[in-house]
């Protein structure tokens, strides 16, 4: 038993990572005198652990499928690429956090640590195998979540969102185990290979105590992916919390949530019978509702901030189309829009970041005339929007492609029709960022600190993958394929 | 004799409670004692089920784990009211209302 341990570890190596760049993160930051302004050592020491955390999940793309620490993980090439783009998000909203002037300087360590910490939370979430690492998981991401919505200490908006945060993720939580004791009462496990095991003789009479218990199940995940019924926290949160904790928690809590979904469904609803059919026609109905009101809702705004951040309602709508058909290529297809909508919202939100910084807010004529100022940063901007629009050459149209397809196999033609639709609705105002910084006059010609060249190549080079994996998915396809992307 | 549905029962009530104080109460702290009675019926429920149905430790294992969570968030639950009190002077969840879209 003890030996079957030790060699779990070897395989946990990227989660001890994660936590052990937190501990070691914690003692550096006790280092710091009250008076010392620069960070430098503790933000070099962070991108160093964060990047060895990534690396070493990296490598495990590679390695085959195996359950760990009796079962209760499981590391695939799945979890493994899931891992890679939670970390990636995470790097990059370090180092927006870093840059940025909305966090006062002796709390972006405080985000750094808490989001080093939710980052370990999203990785049991993407591997788990059975509901009390799911719980745990999901408790992990949600209790340090709290702490970052409320992390601007006197302002009242801030701690405002956090508040609301944690009322709101406490019931949903709460409902989410309520759910999961029923559905150990029935299968008697918690365990998710025997349950799906049980779960194939189970009588009428216990289906119609799982149905039910299935549902209260969704409300604990669909909560993290903040999609329709259960997204009332979002607009409020996103809104109140500083910037880069926004851009944070519109990927990296998306992502851990969508994989463990993704994870449930196939383990438990890939066969076809009456579980199957209801819950698909739920997810269906959720991820068509999340869709729509996350673009209606954007429509009317006038911050880029919350544009985005309702934007993001709308992506999480767009990949759940991904996760309703459960086969192989529908997983494919959410990892690649995840993977692009990471490169595509990071670079709008640092780009965001830096004119909100110089003029305090963030509305859309902030950005007249930014072209004729930055021309680099309005051209990097006018491609993100482009692509997360999902107008062609670009990235987001591959991804958006690719749901399509993965929809069109299974014949769900009227979700099909209402992501086209909302594609269209979402063009409205992604272009009329772009319209105002390319033909509207600049109100001033004051220069934005934050646009220095290290930042601006930082977004340039979070652009090119935007351009190159709109012009060269088959061949990073064709690498997944290679990674034989599946789950077991 | 106490039997599975009892506790079920008993659970049931608990749960519907704690949604009812969500949903009735305007203080914010009687909100959190609502989610603790959901929580406390979920846990309730997996020891019950552990005892009379599966005859194995996982649901005494999750039992006690929501028991330790469950504090873990209460704590940081708090330490949020605290600081929503310190700035607003009121505990009242209508007084939350300046984010309203």
């Amino acid at each position: 038993m003890g030996q079957n341990y030790l060699a779990s570890l070897s395989h946990y190596v990227p989660e001890l990572l994660a936590c052990l760049t937190m501990f070691g993160l914690i003692l550096i930051e006790a280092t710091y005198k009250e008076e010392e302004k620069g960070r430098g050592f503790f933000f070099l020491s962070a991108y160093l652990g964060l990047g060895s955390v990534m690396t070493f999940s990296f490598f495990s793309l590679s390695k085959p499928a195996v359950t760990i620490f009796t079962n209760s993980l499981v590391i695939d090439p799945f979890s493994s690429i899931m891992k890679v783009i939670m970390v990636l998000g995470t790097l990059l909203a370090v180092y927006i956090t870093s840059q940025s002037k909305d966090i006062e300087g002796n709390l972006k360590p405080e985000f750094v640590i808490m989001a080093t910490g939710v980052l370990v939370g999203g990785m049991l979430l993407s591997s788990a195998n059975n509901m009390l690492v799911l719980f745990i998981g999901i408790e992990t991401l949600s209790i340090l979540s709290y702490v970052l919505a409320s992390l601007r200490k006197g302002d009242d908006r801030s701690s405002e969102a956090g508040l609301k945060y944690s009322l709101y993720g406490g019931i949903s939580s709460g409902i989410m185990l309520f759910g999961m004791s029923h559905i150990f009462g029935v299968l008697g496990t918690i365990n998710f290979t025997e349950m799906a095991a049980a779960l194939k003789g189970v009588e009428t009479a216990q289906l119609a105590i799982l149905m039910p218990s299935f549902l209260l199940f969704l409300v604990g995940l669909g909560y993290k992916i903040a999609c329709v019924p259960f997204h009332m926290w979002a607009p409020d949160v996103y809104e109140g919390s500083p910037l880069p904790v926004t851009a944070f928690f519109s990927i990296v809590p998306k992502v851990a949530g969508l994989a463990a979904l993704i994870r449930i469904s196939h383990n438990f609803f890939a066969v076809e019978g009456a579980l199957n059919i209801g819950w698909v026609g739920v997810l269906s109905i959720i991820g068509a509702l999340t869709m729509t009101v996350g673009n209606v809702s954007a429509i009317g705004q006038r911050s880029v901030k919350r544009m985005l951040a309702y934007s993001s309602i709308s992506h999480a709508g767009m990949m759940l189309m991904g996760v309703l058909v459960i086969s192989e290529l529908g997983t494919r297809s959410v990892i690649f829009y995840s993977l692009t909508y990471l490169f595509m919202t990071m670079a709008a939100f640092m780009v965001v970041s830096f004119v909100n910084d110089k003029y305090g807010n963030d509305h859309f004529e902030r950005f007249n005339g930014l072209i004729f100022r930055y021309p680099l940063m309005s051209i990097a901007l006018a491609v993100v929007m482009f692509s997360l629009a999902g107008i062609p050459p670009f990235s987001g149209f591959v991804a958006k492609f690719h749901i399509f397809t993965a929809l069109l196999t299974k014949k769900y033609y009227v979700l099909a029709i209402i992501a086209g639709l909302n594609s269209v609705v979402a063009l409205y105002y992604y272009l009329k960022i772009v319209r105002l910084m390319v033909l509207k006059d600049a109100e001033s010609k004051d220069t934005i600190g934050g646009f220095n060249i290290l930042n601006q190549s930082v977004v340039v080079a979070l652009t090119v993958p935007v351009v190159l994996l709109g012009v060269f998915w088959e061949k990073l396809l064709l690498m997944a394929d290679g990674a034989k992307i599946f789950i077991q | 004799m106490i039997s599975l549905s009892s506790y079920l029962f008993i659970s049931f009530t608990l749960f519907i409670a704690g949604i009812a104080v969500m949903i009735a109460r305007k203080n914010i702290i009687a909100m959190m004692l609502g989610i603790e009675l959901i929580l406390n019926s979920a846990a309730l429920n997996f020891a019950a089920y552990s005892r009379f149905v599966n005859n194995n430790l996982e649901g005494h294992l999750m039992s006690l784990f929501i028991i330790v969570i469950a504090a873990a968030e209460a704590a940081v639950g708090l330490a949020i009211v605290i600081r929503f009190f310190q700035i607003k002077e009121t505990i009242h969840i209508d007084d939350a209302a300046q984010l309203q879209s």
